[in-house]
């Protein structure tokens, strides 16, 4: 646990100490702020589901959380392979899955800040005095959390198992698209195939358990725990990955 | 302090290291000697816990690298090759980091901070970035780093490469001082640096251990130290050369070869008789011409066992 701690404060620290984050973070506020306004113009002022729509509904949010992720997370574990720090971290007295969660909260933390922007929003509507539905707001962001902290896991996973950075990176846009997709693919799939695949990816569709309780405002601890289970999951794959590489490297 | 029993390392299927042993006690400062590619590094990392080994056994303080992993590396400071530092950090921040990961308090962590700064000489870089700092004083930082948790094992790889000969002195003379407390392995593949610092030498070649004591024992081992005198003498009894030579220079082998007047008297030894021969010399009357001692170097010990010879001729030390 101290160790985590260590490493997620080192972690997040460094990650606003890199030009990277600080463009990433621009790019998405500015990108949140200008679908608002446009948002707002274009429904009449309407407060609750312009902020819904930049928080889980619109494709706004989706490319962000298919993107960001393992552009922060390449850095994690493959270019810190690349550098010997990783080498530093794993010779310290902490172990592997500290490591690994360390850096995975520091890069989850970092999202949260970033969709942070979208409470913000609501705070400058609510001065300006169109007051946003606060309860669906907050737990449309705890959702967004959420499944950005699942994303991020899915990007430690790519970083652990890539010799560069940028592959990392690509990777880690692949696993996401294909966990997006595959629920929504596997209905144009016919056949006794396709009935499997769709009975089994709509387990895995992460916009439905997303939409269905959070984004409504909803606490349902089925799709908490449907996150916290996947994220948890691929966090076990990415340290066992980490594991792996001492044999690899 | 560090026990390493056979152990192997494969790369798929190259063999990095082949069938390592050996036992560094308390105190003891190692160097590990060899060209680029010879197994250095490998056995480096299997040491710190960084690479298992794909056969064979590594203890630190009696603890096993693989099965009681946190053990050793509480007891390990290490500075890898190309010292990985967080170079967006100040010098403080990194040390900070070091300490936290290793369990110290704030207060220890401040104190022990000031002392190793001290230590490398960077006392008043403590709010530098790192990526501002020369290679020099980052190596200085990787060596602080190392040092801060005070650790029972200094495990330090290639400490001085890439730096200006004046910064491979200081490094140098910073590694002598702190050998005096703690047991250290340094490796590198240049030999003066090694010969400075280390009592004992484990030289690899090609994944293997070809040689292993101080510089003494393998100077002994592979002799080619020599003394050489000429001199002039109307005539010169080889028998009392020989028997004076068995008397005092014990294991030498003596040649005399005559041109004229003049004889060349060769002695192949390990413990430098020039004195007992300018003694011969002036007891018998002749007149010195040359007496020279030609030492041995560790270069042609080293040339000799990595280009393979030593092998061949079983020459590898215990």
């Amino acid at each position: 646990m101290r160790g985590t701690w260590t490493i997620f404060r080192r972690e997040l620290a460094g990650l606003f100490l890199t030009p990277l984050a600080w463009v990433l973070l621009v790019f998405a506020v500015a990108l949140n702020g200008f679908f608002l306004i446009a948002l707002l113009y274009n429904s009449n002022g309407y407060v609750d589901d312009s902020l819904n729509y930049l928080l889980g509904i619109g494709g706004s949010f989706w490319m962000l959380v298919m993107v960001l992720p393992p552009l922060l997370t390449m850095r994690s574990i493959s270019e810190e392979a690349k550098s010997g720090q990783l080498e530093f971290l794993l010779t310290a007295p902490v172990t592997d899955t500290a490591v690994v969660l360390g850096k995975h909260f520091a890069v989850s933390a970092f999202m949260a800040v970033m969709w942070s922007c979208v409470l913000a929003f609501g705070v400058a509507l609510e001065l300006l005095g169109a007051s946003p539905d606060w309860g669906q707001l907050l737990m449309g962001y705890v959702g967004v959390v959420l499944c950005s902290t699942l994303f991020c896991a899915v990007g430690m996973v790519s970083s652990a198992m890539s010799s560069t950075p940028l592959l990392a990176a690509f990777l880690g846009f692949i696993f996401n698209l294909v966990l997006l997709l595959l629920p929504v693919g596997a209905n144009s799939v016919g056949g006794e195939v396709g009935a499997w695949l769709t009975r089994y990816s709509a387990r895995l569709n992460i916009g439905l358990h997303l939409q269905t309780s959070f984004m409504r405002g909803a606490f349902d601890t089925a799709d908490l725990f449907f996150f916290l289970a996947w994220t948890g999951l691929f966090l076990f794959g990415a340290v066992r990955l980490v594991e792996a590489r001492r044999w690899w490297s | 302090m560090i026990s390493v029993e056979n152990i192997t390392r494969r790369y798929g299927s190259f063999r990095a290291v082949a069938d390592l042993s050996f036992e560094v006690a308390r105190g003891e400062v190692v160097g590990f000697l060899g060209l680029n590619g010879a197994g250095k590094t490998t056995t480096m990392r299997m040491l710190t816990g960084y690479l298992p080994p794909t056969s064979g056994t590594i203890r630190i303080a009696g603890h096993d690298v693989l099965k009681e992993s946190l053990a050793v590396r509480r007891r390990l400071g290490y500075l890898a090759e190309g010292v990985p530092l967080y170079k967006e950090h100040r010098v403080i921040e990194m040390l900070r980091f070091q300490g936290r990961l290793f369990g110290m308090g704030r207060r220890e962590i401040k104190r022990r901070s000031e002392e190793v700064l001290e230590r490398v000489g960077l006392e008043g870089r403590a709010r530098s970035l790192v990526r501002n700092l020369s290679k020099g004083m980052r190596q200085r930082v990787g060596i602080a780093v190392a040092l801060l948790p005070a650790p029972e094992v200094l495990i330090l790889d290639e400490p001085t490469s890439g730096l200006d000969p004046v910064q491979r002195v200081g490094v140098r003379n910073l590694i002598v001082e702190l050998s005096a407390q703690r047991t250290v392995m340094i490796s590198s593949h240049i030999l003066p640096e090694i010969e400075a610092v280390c009592g004992r030498l484990i030289i690899m070649h090609q994944g293997r251990k070809v040689a292993d004591g101080t510089k003494r024992d393998l100077l002994l081992r592979e002799g080619g130290s020599q003394v050489r005198m000429r001199v002039n003498a109307r005539r010169l009894e080889q028998a009392v050369v020989q028997t004076y030579v068995r008397e005092r220079v014990p294991k030498g082998e003596l040649s005399i070869v005559r041109a004229d007047d003049e004889y060349v008297i060769t002695i192949q030894t390990t413990e430098d008789p020039s004195r007992e021969l300018g003694l011969l010399a002036a007891e018998r009357g002749w007149i010195l011409r040359q007496l020279t001692w030609h030492e041995a170097s560790l270069e042609s010990i080293f040339g000799r066992y990595t280009t393979g010879r030593a092998e061949a001729e079983g020459l590898v030390g215990a």
